[in-house]
């Protein structure tokens, strides 16, 4: 079950290369072909100054920036196995890049139990990450909400 | 608040009316091999969505999709309508699952067109929908568009 002292806490913040590479294959997992994910000269044909950031690109953050992430989780109590993803929401609040590097700090914001009639137990989670870019300007908050049945 | 480059689109704030329904976009069906491939690219590696025992294992009967392919899928919606570095905010909630060979569609409105910190902005509501039109996803946006005499 969730530890609920661990609401309002901040875990070590972690480091990540925003990579052209990455952007290209998440493009294509998707089976999004626009030539401006595909390489910075298509990019910058289309007027960017390099390859954007497709709007599902923060999840590559989490998942390959954060390598403690599984880790953290599991440390507020939470079965990684039995998650369900609840909400995600990003708010872009400046442009990132290819080539940027970005710095994240990942906060449990809220978190609460839902008691069922049948003794099972919910739990819903919601976490933010802010991310800095390398001039140290956020630039991105990723907040995802997670649901947990024991 | 930082000045963001203009997305190179050519959508204008005077172009779009509150009501207007964005280009739909429909996708190929879900199959096993994107979804392995939606694995390795976004580095979410639970195997609920890549192989077949873990999903009869645990119930879902058969492997499901992430949540955040499906949020692609939308997010290459919004990115073909006005670019991605015109998004400000993204968000949705997964509504249900979607399997192997469900056909999913895209859909969004605009529902309000606004100025903010000197930014022209509208907002709208997006949704995904299967071949039976069974919700997997809600969600909401907020873009900035220029204004046709810039």
């Amino acid at each position: 079950m969730f530890d609920k002292s661990k609401i309002g806490y901040s875990f070590p913040p972690f480091t990540i290369e925003v990579e052209r590479g990455k952007i290209r294959e998440l493009a294509l997992a998707i089976g999004d072909d626009n030539p401006i994910y595909q390489s910075r000269e298509a990019a910058q044909a289309a007027g960017y100054p390099d390859v954007p950031l497709f709007p599902t690109a923060p999840t590559l953050f989490t998942f390959w920036g954060n390598a403690k992430m599984v880790s953290q989780i599991v440390s507020l109590g939470i079965n990684v196995m039995r998650v369900l993803h609840g909400e995600e929401e990003y708010e872009y609040l400046a442009p990132i890049n290819a080539g940027d590097i970005l710095t994240g700090v990942m906060t449990v914001v809220d978190g609460k139990t839902r008691q069922g009639k049948d003794g099972s137990s919910l739990d819903i989670l919601t976490t933010e990450i802010r991310y800095t870019n390398q001039h140290g300007q956020p630039v991105l908050n990723a907040r995802e909400m997670i649901l947990v049945r024991e | 608040m930082t000045t963001n480059t203009q997305d190179p689109t050519k959508l204008y704030y005077e172009d779009v009316q509150v009501g207007d329904a964005i280009p739909k976009l429909v996708k190929a069906p879900v199959t096993h091999l994107q979804l392995v491939r939606y694995a390795g690219a976004s580095g979410d590696f639970n195997p609920l969505h890549t192989d077949p025992k873990f999903g009869e294992m645990i119930g879902t009967g058969g492997i499901i999709a992430h949540g955040m392919l499906v949020m692609g899928f939308v997010g290459q919606m919004l990115s073909d309508y006005v670019g991605p570095t015109a998004l400000r905010k993204f968000g949705v909630r997964f509504k249900g699952m979607t399997r192997l060979d469900d056909v999913i569609t895209c859909t969004g409105a605009i529902t309000e067109k606004h100025e903010v910190d000197g930014e022209a902005r509208i907002s709208g509501k997006v949704q995904a929908t299967d071949q039976n039109g069974d919700v997997k996803i809600m969600g909401t946006f907020v873009a900035t568009l220029p204004h046709r005499s810039e």
